[in-house]
């Protein structure tokens, strides 16, 4: 573990490193990739235009977090593995300056978004952000870029889609509950980028590591 | 209208007719009505409160029809269609509902009157609620929820407009819940609505009853009164005492050994009713007594509140017509109008609360004059203990206070949306509405304009949210909801105030058994089996909120558990406890329980101590597995777990130290890896009753307590919605956990009062405040005793066996416990 990714754990993929981020997202040294899974950028906006009251300020964090993922690993690319909008109630304007001022910000950051079950129907981001939108799988190196967690003859895959948490028992009835990284035999599944997003209780399937990301710290579990 | 005990005639002509005569306090009731009057009538189930509510509105529309008649009108009222809605009755089950309309159904059908009578809960059918929205009945039987949802309706004021009475059933069951609350509030709009609306409840004994009657009547409900029922019967309370006295006593195992003992006393009547405190004890009981006397097939049943109403009704008049010969059921049968005497009542486990035992005790000896008799039956030898100090509590008429929720502003930004669904409101008028309850008496101003601003922008401190809208202005100033789409999802979530999502379960091919909480039903697989009802099922799938199951060839799996199902001791138990306590201390064992339970304090005197009235005992054990304290306050589980967080953290200032904790109704332990320093840490104030509101959060982990507790809010207050069936992509996107809600909320909004409620109902509700604080002072004035026992001793044994229950499994910890028995009996000699 270097300095620059402070927190992370680097762990070795199909002969490439990945450095599991407490960004919540995953830096493939190799191709210099930030891998993104499900931001659900909007699902706040959606809920409160449907009547419920939700505070705003989870997409900036977001994008803050993703632009200071982009600055620590000098990534040259991100890749969003599908979800990047939550739903077409949600795509207010707000949002959309919000993204094209991130984008101002990571000019020289060639986007890629690889599209999911809810991107079918809230529709790919405005052409102007320059996000290169192309449906699952995307295969890269020895990679198979997509949303749901599959898996495929021609690859290892990297995916999101079910927001993996784990609960953590301490002493005295202490418990948390994380988001992590499940890293298995052929597939890794990443956390689930945006804050508003909840997390999934679910046993990893036989031979898969754990990594939760604990605050500014990814731990093995 | 003539205020005299003639106009009483046609109620005493009708029990007459039945061979009944008034009771005093009836016709005092009907008195009271004639004259204008609210009031609360209490009394133990079963005695003639019901009538003595329904025959005030009966006697009035008498008379006024009279008058009617004269001026020669009543052939024209006669000829048109039921009189319009007069009386709302509301009651806390739906399960009751139908029981209730029946009864009140019988004097209308006699005495021919032109009125209607009917239910509307979630259980009513399409066709009574479309024929309901033209026309209510006369008399409406409903529950709290399905009353708010006829004040969501825009047509509300001319629904109500001739209603002359609100009578509350079973009243000290929702005083003390939200859904009470919500009772409040409409109580309050109907009053609203209809200036000189009477409002009479019906309570069970509890201790504090003019508590409740303010609370039910609100500031606006003019004069009212207080009415006892009859004089409870003498109550006897006796037990089966174990053969063998284990004197290293724990929860849970005893149960089947008492088995042929129940089955003797069931034999002793004609008909019993064995009541246990959980739906599953139930299940678990019914087969016991199944294979103890198979031949008991068909005339023995079980009788839960998660049974199918069908089911129900079929062992409510097996019962009446003595066609079962015992019953075995959970507080279900404690509540409804219709009083099912029988000869023989147990108790399986301790009633845990003085009221529970006599209500239940009531449950038998219908002959006038005779005894009622309750056989408590104890799961674990030291319910004995609890048997005596119920008796005790039982002739002191110790009876327990339910205390009402106050100012929950999930269930006002709840109401203030049915308002503005509904007719829409004025928010000063509304205010000085709401704050005519007792609940909201003293609501302060930034609170309501919070949950205002809350419904309308987002209440967020200095912006409201972007987008936002909920309850919008209108030209005229009123406040309405006017997104159809928020009108209709709101109306599904008011009736989410009760707690846990229900499922039914149902035979693949046929009838509905009843439902169960979720949550058991998430964690099965097909094929998985399971007891329900008395019946072994195999589970199917789960399609459209129903879980199908098919019937399973023999009895193996889990029983389905329910939640809420572990009742803390009640206050004035545990009082009744420690004086029984005392007297064993002394050396006094009197009646059968203690004599019992002489061997256990034999042991308990000899390495440790038996507290005295005056003395706190704190015992320190070392075992493999580290230093443990024993305390024993004996102030029932809840407190229990209050005081070891806060003891635990007290301790920790003192020196860095961590520890596990086990309560129960006795007292709590806190196991450390290094020796505790408790004498210097009772030294530095670790009984201090001061700084409770400081040291409390710091202590408790209070923030996850709090997010746990924000389950409810947030479904109350309308953010999560438990259950649409049969919901679509667009209703899915809406769904979040109310865990993240509450974790957003805090992050992005933290003056969000309802994250403020969430920590003030894990101070008050879950931890009781007031009683910790009570505890501690009587604590810090106690002579503190610390005991060095060698090994475990009976009192702390239970706590040993709890805390390692929750990490072994089920099979192998009888083998262990039997082990740790088996070495502490030895040591015993």
């Amino acid at each position: 573990m270097t300095g620059e990714y402070g927190g992370g754990i680097e762990i070795d993929l199909r002969g490439e490193r990945i450095t599991l981020l407490p960004e919540r997202a995953a830096y493939w040294h190799g191709a210099s990739t930030l891998l993104v899974a499900d931001p659900h950028w909007g699902k706040a906006a959606t809920f409160r235009a449907s009547g419920i009251p939700v505070p705003s300020g989870t997409t900036r964090d977001a994008l803050d977090r993703l632009t200071s993922a982009v600055n620590r690993t000098s990534a040259t690319r991100v890749v969003f593995l599908g979800d990047l909008l939550h739903a077409k109630k949600g795509r207010s304007n707000d949002l959309f300056s919000a993204l094209a001022a991130w984008r101002k910000e990571n000019e020289a950051v060639d986007v890629v978004m690889v599209r999911g079950n809810h991107d079918r129907r809230a529709g790919d981001p405005p052409a102007e952000l320059g996000f290169d939108c192309v449906d699952a799988p995307l295969p890269s190196g020895p990679f198979i870029l997509a949303h749901h967690p599959t898996t495929d003859p021609a690859g290892y895959v990297i995916a999101g889609h079910v927001h993996p948490g784990i609960r953590l028992y301490g002493r005295g009835g202490e418990r948390a509950r994380l988001p992590c990284f499940f890293i298995g035999k052929e597939t890794a599944i990443l956390p689930a980028f945006g804050d508003f997003t909840g997390l999934a209780d679910f046993e990893p399937a036989e031979g898969t590591t754990v990594y939760a990301v604990a605050e500014d710290r990814v731990i093995q579990v | 209208m003539i205020l005299s005990e003639s106009t009483l005639g046609p109620a005493e002509k009708w029990f007459e007719s039945r061979g009944w005569k008034p009771f005093e306090f009836q016709r005092e009731v009907w008195l009271a009505y004639q004259a204008g009057e609210s009031g609360l009538i209490h009394a133990a189930t079963g005695t003639g409160k019901t009538l003595a509510a329904w025959w005030g509105p009966l006697l009035e529309y008498l008379d006024e029809s009279n008058e009617i008649e004269r001026t020669g009108a009543r052939r024209r009222l006669r000829r048109s269609a039921a009189a319009p809605l007069r009386v709302l009755w509301i009651t806390p089950l739906r399960a009751l509902a139908g029981d209730t309309a029946e009864a009140l159904s019988a004097p209308v059908a006699q005495l021919e009157l032109p009125w209607t009578v009917e239910t509307r809960t979630g259980d009513t059918t399409a066709t009574s609620r479309s024929r309901q929205s033209k026309r209510l009945p006369t008399a409406l039987v409903t529950t709290p929820e399905s009353l708010s949802l006829l004040l969501s309706r825009q047509n509300a004021s001319d629904q109500f407009a001739d209603l002359r009475v609100v009578v509350v059933d079973e009243w000290h069951e929702l005083m003390g819940t939200k859904r009470g609350v919500q009772t409040e509030l409409a109580l309050a709009r109907l009053r609203g609505i209809c200036p000189g609306l009477r409002t009479w409840g019906l309570s069970a004994t509890i201790g504090n009853i003019g508590e409740a009657r303010r609370t039910l009547l609100g500031r606006g409900s003019g004069t009212s009164r207080i009415v006892r029922g009859v004089e409870p019967k003498e109550i006897v309370v006796d037990s089966l005492i174990p053969p063998v006295i284990e004197r290293f006593p724990w929860a849970g195992h005893l149960g089947t050994q008492m088995v042929p003992q129940v089955v003797e006393a069931i034999e002793e009547g004609e008909t019993a009713i064995v009541f246990t405190n959980t739906r599953s004890q139930t299940e678990i009981w019914y087969q016991a007594i199944l294979a103890q006397r198979p031949e008991w097939a068909g005339s023995i049943a079980l009788h839960h509140g998660s049974l199918d109403r069908k089911t129900r009704d079929w062992v409510e008049e097996g019962l009446r017509t003595a066609n079962l010969r015992c019953v075995v059921a959970t507080s279900s049968l404690d509540l409804g109008v219709d009083f099912l005497p029988v000869d023989r009542v147990l108790q399986i486990g301790s009633p845990k609360g003085i009221a529970r035992l006599t209500q239940r005790a009531g449950r038998s000896g219908h002959r006038p004059g005779a005894v009622s008799r309750v056989t408590c039956v104890p799961t674990h030898t030291l319910e004995l203990l609890e048997v005596a100090a119920g008796r005790d509590g039982v002739e002191a008429g110790a009876i327990e206070s339910r205390y009402p929720v106050t100012r929950p502003l999930d269930v006002l930004a709840q109401h203030i949306v049915t308002i503005a669904v509904g007719e829409g409101f004025v928010p000063s008028e509304l205010l000085e509405e709401v704050r005519s309850t007792e609940a909201y008496a003293d609501l302060p101003e930034d609170e309501w304009e919070w949950v205002l601003s809350f419904v309308s922008n987002g209440g967020e401190a200095l912006k409201g949210y972007p987008e936002y809208s909920k309850v919008v202005t209108d030209t005229d100033g009123r406040w309405r909801v006017e997104d159809s789409t928020i009108a209709r999802r709101h109306r599904m979530s008011i009736g989410t105030i009760v707690s846990d999502a229900h499922i039914a379960v149902q035979y693949l091919r046929g009838r509905r058994l009843g439902s169960v909480e979720e949550s058991f039903i998430a964690r099965l697989k097909q094929g998985d089996r399971f007891v329900f009802a008395g019946t072994p099922l195999e589970f199917v799938r789960v399609r459209d909120m129903v879980a199908w199951v098919r019937r399973a060839p023999n009895v193996t799996g889990a029983i389905p558990r329910w939640m809420g199902s572990r009742l803390p001791l009640s206050g004035e138990l545990a009082a009744a406890l420690r004086a029984r306590l005392g007297e064993a201390a002394a050396g006094n064992f009197r009646g059968p329980e203690m004599e019992a339970l002489r061997p256990i304090f034999d042991v308990q005197s000899r390495w440790s101590k038996i507290p005295g009235p005056d003395e706190f005992l704190i015992e320190r054990v070392q075992t493999r597995e580290g230093f443990h304290l024993y305390f024993f306050p004996f102030e029932g589980r809840l407190v229990h777990e209050g005081l070891a967080a806060l003891f635990a953290w007290r301790i920790s200032q003192i020196r860095p130290i961590s520890f596990a904790m086990a309560s129960n109704d006795y007292g709590f332990e806190l196991l450390s890896p290094d020796e505790a320093p408790i004498e210097d840490a009772l030294a530095a104030g670790l009984l201090d009753p001061s700084n409770l509101i400081d040291d409390i959060p710091a202590s408790l982990n209070a923030t996850e307590m709090a997010r746990r507790q924000f389950r409810e809010i947030a479904r109350v207050a309308g953010l999560v919605f438990p259950g649409f069936p049969r919901s679509g992509k667009s209703a899915r996107q809406l769904q979040a956990s109310s865990g993240l809600f509450f974790d957003v909320f805090k992050r992005y909004d933290a003056g969000n009062m309802l994250l403020s409620q969430a920590h003030r109902e894990v101070l008050e509700r879950q931890l009781e405040r007031t009683r910790l604080g009570h505890t501690l002072q009587r604590l810090s004035a106690a002579r503190v005793v610390i005991t060095n026992p060698k090994r475990t001793p009976p009192l702390a044994f239970p706590l040993l066996i709890d805390r390692t229950r929750d990490r072994v499994s089920s099979e192998k910890l009888s083998d262990r416990i039997k082990r740790m028995q088996r070495a502490l009996e030895r040591a015993a000699g």
